[in-house]
């Protein structure tokens, strides 16, 4: 039986977030959160593992006590318990620590046969705490795969890179990061919500973990924001051009088979 | 034993209120709907009328996202460029809070919220595929393929009441069940707002027009002050449009926004919302049996709203049905008895409110709001005699009683026949 886990995050919808004209930042309180959309591939390509070969699906996330509703979301989708890592220690953290708490959670929990991590958030665009979890945890790593099966005790993985699709099989414990639309995930049913609200979340805060308060959070972050610009798009150059060009223009298209008649 | 003591279908007014009635009262209750947040898809006019909610929510008026209260009432007849505008306003709605302007995408959220709060499971995002009925008997929902099961099942699935069609608890609807509303949010600043519409201190203003330029169409209008919107829409009997062949009915919410006399108030605006929903006017024709075996139905399902062409009100009334459908199934919970023969209560109940009070004093009064001429010749009589009586022309004045008799029989009313109809809509309204 596999023993897995999900690494989620909440993130707003990045479709309800606007640019504030005026102060030029971000504005998300009109944004709903929903959970990151690549780590619902991470689960999906794991629930589809299980259903395969059995196995018991861990979701965690590190965020404040409202992300619960996106560990709900994926057990309303068939993971079997969830795992909310809140603590106010651990808030501001970057990647790094990040990395560091995901995956001392992981061994609090016993370890993972394999963790399943989305290729990056929408809200940072990283790409590093997958990653960052398998370093700490000294396990393999596959990045950015778009399929897994299993032979045990090996994963076989499959990843796109420039021009070819790359096949591996890394070892067990692993640690890999799901693309974007790499599968489809499936509709939580009324049945399974109904189980996974009954159920709720499990919290584990810095008590359990025990983690020293300057590797932690925003004090464990080395990264520093030291100023932000707003990119202002250049009015592109536009040529007028009349109906001759406009024939012309078509008719190269036609000769190059570009457009049909 | 059933997964819960009750499932309610649909977190609008009737439903939510029957959730949190229920769960306060210590029932294990399933809420669903559709929509993510619980209730995004609802919509309606945008005014709540009443104190209903007082009853399970005492401090709904500090806590709901309401808008602004209503003191000031307005009734309009418009013609093609004219307005005669009915202007009530009062110090005593101000001191009584009759009625509230609501965003539905933020009310029935909160009052979703509500129910969640006093204990009820709210799963928002299920659409339940039908009702699962055993030995004649409603026991739950089914979704996915998978049975949930209660005791008793409340349906207050909206006015298209699917799941109570086809389980055949109610009859399909009919054209002369609905009409159709369409309506729009438009942004706009609470000062322009409050300058344009002479308002002060979360005050607002609710108008009803009768659209008199539409030929034969019978169009309603509304526009409601919201703190920084308007909510205005047209509302046009199904049947009316069928026959006049309308197929581009938001057409009509465009003419009603061009109307010399609307434009001004809505100028500068940005539509945030477009949106359309039947709303059953049908009234007792179109009511379903309201309970049975595990079941009861609420709010628009059961055609519960109510227009007299002065009053256009439904979420009041969802509301007091949630309640009483929530008393009910608590009695019966206590009897443990579900059965049509218990759930009965639920009618009965409603017969000594205005719920169903008003349906039947009532029961005639489409003929008085679909009569064409409320549309097509009452508007044009009330100009004609306004242009009569006001417009200084050089010419000797008349009675009113000549000024009244000439504008008539120059809309082809005859004197008897239109008394008659006064007498009519007299009797009816």
């Amino acid at each position: 039986m596999l023993k897995m886990a999900v690494m989620i995050k909440q993130v707003p919808d990045s479709q309800d977030i606007t640019i504030d004209p005026v102060t030029k930042t971000l504005n998300r309180t009109q944004a709903r959160n929903i959970v990151n959309p690549p780590d619902m591939n991470a689960l999906e390509a794991a629930l589809q593992l299980k259903d395969k070969y059995g196995g018991e699906i861990t979701v965690i996330t590190m965020g404040p006590p409202m992300a619960d509703s996106a560990l709900l979301e994926c057990t309303s989708r068939g993971a079997d318990k969830a795992v909310l890592v809140t603590d106010r220690v651990f808030a501001g953290a970057d990647t790094w620590p990040t990395s560091f708490t995901l995956a001392t959670t992981a061994e609090y929990l016993g370890g993972f046969d394999i963790i399943f991590c989305g290729e990056e958030t929408t809200d940072s665009s990283t790409g590093h705490v997958g990653p960052g979890i398998a370093e700490f945890l000294g396990v393999e790593q596959a990045t950015y795969i778009h399929s897994i099966d299993y032979q045990d005790p090996y994963f076989i993985v499959e990843r796109e890179i420039e021009g070819a699709v790359e096949t591996l099989k890394i070892g067990k414990p692993a640690v890999v990061t799901v693309v974007l639309n790499a599968n489809n995930p499936r509709r939580p049913t009324l049945k399974r919500k109904i189980e996974a609200f009954r159920k709720g979340v499990t919290t584990i805060t810095n008590k359990e973990l025990k983690l020293r308060p300057e590797c932690v959070g925003l004090k464990g972050s080395p990264t520093v924001v030291k100023d932000m610009k707003t990119m202002v798009d250049k009015p592109k150059d536009t040529v007028k051009i009349g109906p001759e060009e406009i024939t012309k223009v078509v008719e190269v298209l036609y000769q190059r088979g570009i457009v049909k008649c | 034993m059933s997964d819960f003591d009750a499932i309610v279908v649909g977190a609008g007014n009737a439903g939510s209120s029957a959730a949190i009635y229920m769960a306060s009262k210590g029932l294990n209750v399933l809420l669903v709907d559709r929509a993510d947040p619980p209730g995004a898809k609802n919509l309606s006019g945008g005014v709540l009328w009443g104190n209903d909610l007082a009853q399970i929510l005492p401090k709904w008026q500090s806590e709901a996202p309401l808008e602004r209260f209503i003191n000031n009432k307005k009734l309009g007849f418009l013609t093609e460029k004219s307005s005669f505008m009915l202007d009530f306003k009062t110090q005593i709605f101000e001191e009584n809070k009759v009625g509230y302007t609501v965003l539905r995408s933020k009310f029935d959220p909160w009052l979703a919220k509500k129910a969640k709060e006093a204990g009820a499971l709210v799963i928002p995002g299920i659409t339940v595929e039908s009702l699962a009925i055993k030995d004649r008997k409603v026991i739950g929902i089914v979704e996915s393929g998978d049975t949930i099961t209660a005791d008793v099942t409340l349906l207050a699935e909206g006015v298209n009441a699917r799941l109570a069609i086809e389980a055949g608890l109610k009859r399909p609807l009919r054209d002369s069940d609905v009409s159709l509303g369409i309506k729009e949010i438009i942004k706009l600043s609470p000062q322009k707002i409050e300058d344009r519409f002479n308002l002060k201190n979360n005050s607002g203003v609710a108008s009803e027009y009768i659209l008199g330029f539409l030929g034969e169409l019978n169009v309603g209008g509304f526009l409601y002050t919201n703190k920084d919107s308007l909510s205005l829409g047209v509302v046009v009997p199904m049947e009316n449009l069928r026959e006049n062949g309308i197929t581009h009915s938001y057409d009509l919410i465009e003419m009603f926004k061009e109307h010399p006399s609307i434009a001004p108030l809505i100028e500068g605006g940005q539509v945030a919302e477009y949106g359309a929903h039947l709303i059953p006017e049908g009234g007792l024709e179109m009511m379903p049996k309201l309970y049975g075996n595990g079941y009861m139905i609420l709010g628009d399902a059961a055609g519960f709203a109510f227009s007299n062409g002065l009053v256009l009100q439904g979420m009041n009334y969802a509301i007091l049905s949630g309640i009483k459908a929530g008393e009910t199934a608590v009695e019966a919970k206590l009897r443990n008895n579900f059965s049509e023969q218990s759930l009965s209560a639920y009618e009965e109940k409603l017969n000594s409110t205005y719920v169903l009070k008003d349906l039947k004093t009532f029961k005639d009064i489409r003929k008085v709001t679909n009569n064409p001429m409320m549309y097509n010749t009452y508007p044009k009589l009330l100009e004609s005699i306004m242009l009569e009586t006001l417009w200084e022309r050089g010419q000797p004045k008349k009675k009113i009683r000549d000024v009244l008799s000439s504008c008539a029989s120059n809309l082809n009313m005859g004197r008897i026949k239109t008394l008659r109809e006064f007498y009519y809509i007299y009797r009816r309204m």
